[in-house]
């Protein structure tokens, strides 16, 4: 197994580029399925609902095929490399943050787009600020992404290929131990990949905490 | 500069039906106009036109002849819209008034200035620092005014500001919303469904039901002329009742003489008579024969329930000793305090009598 320095980077650069690109892409889907009013909404909402609910390895299994040498995106030498697992893990991490952050926005007063709109708030000032107002719930979001990208097994595994050295990640390193029978190797892992879970999640939730005091007071 | 506001022909329909109906209305550079209506009427959807926040399914909103479009964010930022819901940000009160002025592009210094002004004038400059979630529904309600009035909008849009409050606080808010506009040439549409609010400030108010504007005149005039039965219901008056017109034009409720009279045309008609224009007097008396149900000390009046040919609602003051429940009285009514309408069963002849004093 490759030293643990070198895995915890690799898997904490993977999951948070994951997790980033994610919240960039499932805040706005997220924010179109709770405010417009386009036609088949409520169809994109359920198989956002249903992505929050697929097995990461059945997702690991979705993307493997598309990025197979012979698949349609082969040409772009994805497959076991760490570009390939970010993809998997957006893929994961994308209809969570966009079903929270649709449920978040759901949540606020139902009147207020039409309150910022009636104050003269044009349409990015209105977005913005009900960010904003929902903010402790899409940090929550952008946490449970996180989260999910970060301790999954089964697309970092089918999409990696846990090759030492390249794409071998915490999780990965965790079951190959176990596998051969390593315990101490694998609680040795597990333990540094919760200290990572727990360093991460500990900022974003001071970050959510301070805003949700300042909007309880 | 307040706005001119002007509508033609609009027609607005929500799920299937049509809530809204204005052929024309027009209103002054600085005119304060109150739109009374019960529940359902269509008051917030007119105020969300006048926003352009919704645009009327047919027919036209201008504002200063400029024709309200989506996306015309430059014609909405001159119109401040304070909903009924203060809709307050979670941040601190300051903030939360600065911010549409922020929006606007105004430099830091002058929101600050217009913010502090706002909040002085509404009674409320104490409270900047604070969160806005920590503040009771009437500061809420001032300074949620004070936000829009930081604006100097052209044209300001209250939606029943005073509705969640409770009787004192809507007297004092009311007074500080009266002497914050006092100062200003904006043009004022308020909505409400309390007569009381809508006459303290309006020069002109507009009976909004099903929809349709029933009447436009002045809150005097309102009072003393209603339209028809519906507007005199809306209005306030307590008593309606179904009369007959004799060829003389004395008029009659159920064969009894009341002591009003009408100018024109003899047949079916209604009064609307305030509880404070009903005159009790001994029997024998001229007048409507009725027995006191009910008797009930009201704000300096005994406010008395009596049984005639229909329900009659009277209020005599406090002075003297009230009625007893079950005496039996005649009832007369104060020409001054009633007018006679047409009848809603001769109102397609289109038939207006009025009162002759």
């Amino acid at each position: 197994m490759d030293p643990v320095g070198e895995v915890l980077a690799r898997s904490a650069a993977v999951s948070i580029s994951a997790t980033l690109i994610a919240v960039a892409i499932g805040i706005p889907v997220g924010t179109a399925l709770a405010l417009a009013r386009l036609p088949g909404r409520r169809s994109v909402a359920a198989v956002v609902n249903t992505g929050m609910a697929v097995p990461t390895v059945v997702v690991g299994v979705l993307v493997a095929l598309l990025l197979w040498r012979s698949g349609p995106l082969g040409g772009l030498e994805l497959i076991y490399t760490l570009r390939g697992m970010v993809i998997a893990q957006v893929l994961i991490a994308t209809p969570l943050i966009a079903g929270i952050t649709m449920a978040a926005l759901q949540a606020l007063p139902p009147d207020l787009p039409d309150e910022l709109r009636g104050l003269g708030a044009n349409r990015r000032q209105t977005v913005v600020r009900l960010w904003l107002e929902a903010r402790v719930p899409l940090l929550a979001a952008a946490m449970a992404g996180f989260g999910h990208a970060v301790s999954e097994v089964g697309a970092a595994t089918v999409v990696g290929g846990n090759i030492h050295g390249q794409t071998q990640v915490m999780t990965t390193a965790i079951v190959e131990g176990v596998g051969r029978g390593d315990f101490t190797a694998a609680i040795a892992y597990a333990a540094v990949l919760l200290a990572l879970a727990f360093a991460i999640n500990a900022l974003l939730t001071s970050v959510q905490q301070r805003g949700s005091s300042w909007a309880r007071s | 500069m307040g706005a001119v506001v002007s509508l033609r022909d609009v027609r607005h329909r929500r799920g299937g039906r049509e809530v809204l109906r204005i052929d024309v209305l027009d209103l002054a550079a600085g005119e304060r106009v109150a739109v009374l209506g019960p529940n359902g009427a269509g008051k917030t959807t007119l105020l969300r036109l006048l926003a352009a926040i919704d645009m009327p399914t047919a027919g036209t909103v201008l504002l200063d002849g400029v024709r309200t479009k989506p996306g015309a964010v430059a014609l909405r930022r001159r119109v401040a819209y304070a909903t009924q819901r203060p809709g307050l940000l979670s941040t601190s009160v300051s903030r939360n008034v600065e911010l549409p002025l922020t929006w606007r592009r105004v430099p830091r210094p002058q929101r600050r200035v217009a913010a502090a002004a706002a909040l002085r004038r509404l009674g409320v400059a104490h409270l900047a620092q604070r969160r806005a979630g920590a503040l009771s529904t009437g500061e809420a309600q001032r300074v949620n005014l004070a936000r829009a009035l930081a604006l100097e909008p052209a044209l300001l849009l209250l939606d029943e500001p005073a509705a969640a409050l409770d009787a004192e606080s809507r007297e004092a808010f009311l007074a500080d919303v009266e002497q914050a506009l006092d100062a200003r040439t904006t043009t004022v549409v308020h909505v409400s469904h309390r007569p009381d609010e809508a006459f303290r400030l309006a020069d002109r108010v507009a009976v909004l039901v099903e929809g349709e504007i029933r009447q436009l005149a002045t809150p005097e005039a309102l009072m003393r002329n209603p339209t028809d039965a519906i507007v005199a219901g809306v209005v306030g008056y307590e008593n309606l009742l179904e009369a007959e017109v004799g060829d003389g034009g004395a008029v009659a409720v159920a064969g009894r003489p009341t002591g009003l009279h009408c100018s024109v045309g003899s047949g079916p008609a209604m009064v609307a008579a305030w509880a404070t224009g009903v005159r009790l007097q001994p029997p024998g008396a001229q007048g409507i024969p009725a027995t006191v149900e009910h008797v009930s000390p009201g704000p300096g009046r005994w406010e008395i329930t009596l049984a005639a040919p229909m329900p009659l609602r009277a209020h005599v003051p406090l002075g003297g000793p009230p009625p007893r429940p079950g005496q039996s009285l005649v009832v007369a009514l104060d020409p001054a305090l009633a007018a006679v309408l047409a009848s809603p069963r001769a109102r397609h002849r289109d038939r207006r009598r009025r009162l002759v004093i």
